[in-house]
């Protein structure tokens, strides 16, 4: 007779706990309610919580995910996770009204594509306008070279 | 007791079946079988799963803009039982019921009309391109050539040209071949 392997989930703990409830994250539907500005002014300017990643103080709205210090959520941004999640949320998201409409009660409605930028981390000017520097340092060092 | 709808192909539940997921926020997920809860579990976009009604509203499978869809709506204030309201209710579902079908099946029946359009253009393509199937090439080539004869005799047209530099040019206009449609441009080289 044959051994019969008697535990098949021994070892499996890491690949559970990823799928465990409390681990889920935001879905797209909810972010979609982030961006909006009066939600995505909150989440942006969060109080410091020392139990969070950085004190929640470097916050991604798209991604919904907390980062240790400025360098890391701008490095964050040039990520394809974070392009692809730009991407996903062009498109409104699927929500549960959505799919009531879909079973006939009301009109249906098609999704509208809307165009979605990664937030502004640069720092705003006296107006509270945002500054948004595209010059890269490389191109800098030429302009100062030519300009004397 | 509600007839729910279900979260991932918008079909009803009826009470008893399915199971359903409430998240966080507090917004619940119905499922009407565990397909859906699964497909939901592996985060599957019911907008591009084949096999849901929002796909085949959103890819116009499906008639989905209508006023007969305004009816059925979710009417969380109850009305006092009344016998002569509950029996016109009642005709009216009926009524709106089958305008609903006669109009979603008119939709599918106008959609489908287009692939007949299409086959029809296909056909009229197909013998276009192999009509030496059916009649031969050769069929009358003696008469054509005979007529090409006749037609290169006549001598091409000439024509006044005043080029860029404004100074005057006579050259031979270019020759229409009908049989072919091809445009043969000898002579229109310019000499300067």
């Amino acid at each position: 007779m044959t051994y019969k392997r008697k535990k098949y989930h021994h070892g499996d703990t890491h690949l559970k706990k990823r799928w465990r409830v409390r681990n889920r994250k935001k879905d797209l539907d909810q972010i979609d309610d982030d961006i909006k500005e009066e939600n995505a002014d909150k989440l942006l300017n969060q109080s410091v919580d020392l139990d969070l990643p950085g004190a929640a103080q470097h916050y991604c709205i798209h991604c919904a995910r907390y980062f240790i210090d400025d360098q890391a959520l701008n490095e964050h941004f040039k990520t394809k996770v974070h392009k692809r999640r730009l991407k996903a949320l062009e498109l409104e998201p699927y929500t549960i009204e959505e799919s009531e409409r879909a079973a006939g009660f009301g009109n249906f409605k098609l999704p509208s594509k809307r165009k979605i930028t990664t937030q502004n981390t640069a720092k705003s000017d006296a107006d509270g306008d945002a500054i948004i520097d595209e010059i890269s340092p490389s191109k800098k060092v030429k302009v100062s070279e030519n300009d004397p | 007791m509600r007839i729910e709808t279900c979260y991932f192909c918008s079909s009803r539940i009826y009470p008893g079946h399915g199971i359903q997921f409430v998240r966080n926020d507090c917004k619940i997920f119905r499922f009407c079988r565990s397909k859906c809860h699964a497909a939901f579990k592996k985060k599957k976009n019911p907008r591009k799963t084949k096999w849901t009604k929002a796909y085949r509203k959103t890819a116009g499978k499906e008639l989905a803009i209508d006023p007969s869809f305004e009816f059925e709506k979710r009417r969380n204030a109850p009305v006092k039982y009344s016998r002569e309201l509950w029996t016109k209710t009642i005709e009216a579902m009926k009524k709106v019921e089958e305008i609903r079908q006669r109009r979603s099946n008119n939709y599918i029946m106008q959609r489908l009309r287009k692939g007949r359009e299409v086959e029809w253009q296909r056909d009229v393509r197909e013998v276009q391109r192999d009509i030496s199937l059916i009649k031969s090439p050769a069929a009358g080539l003696k008469q054509r050539q005979l007529a090409e004869e006749t037609e290169m005799e006549i001598e091409p047209e000439t024509i006044e040209v005043v080029d860029a530099k404004g100074r005057k040019q006579v050259i031979e206009a270019p020759v229409m071949v009908p049989a072919t449609g091809d445009m043969i441009e000898d002579g229109g080289d310019i000499e300067l």
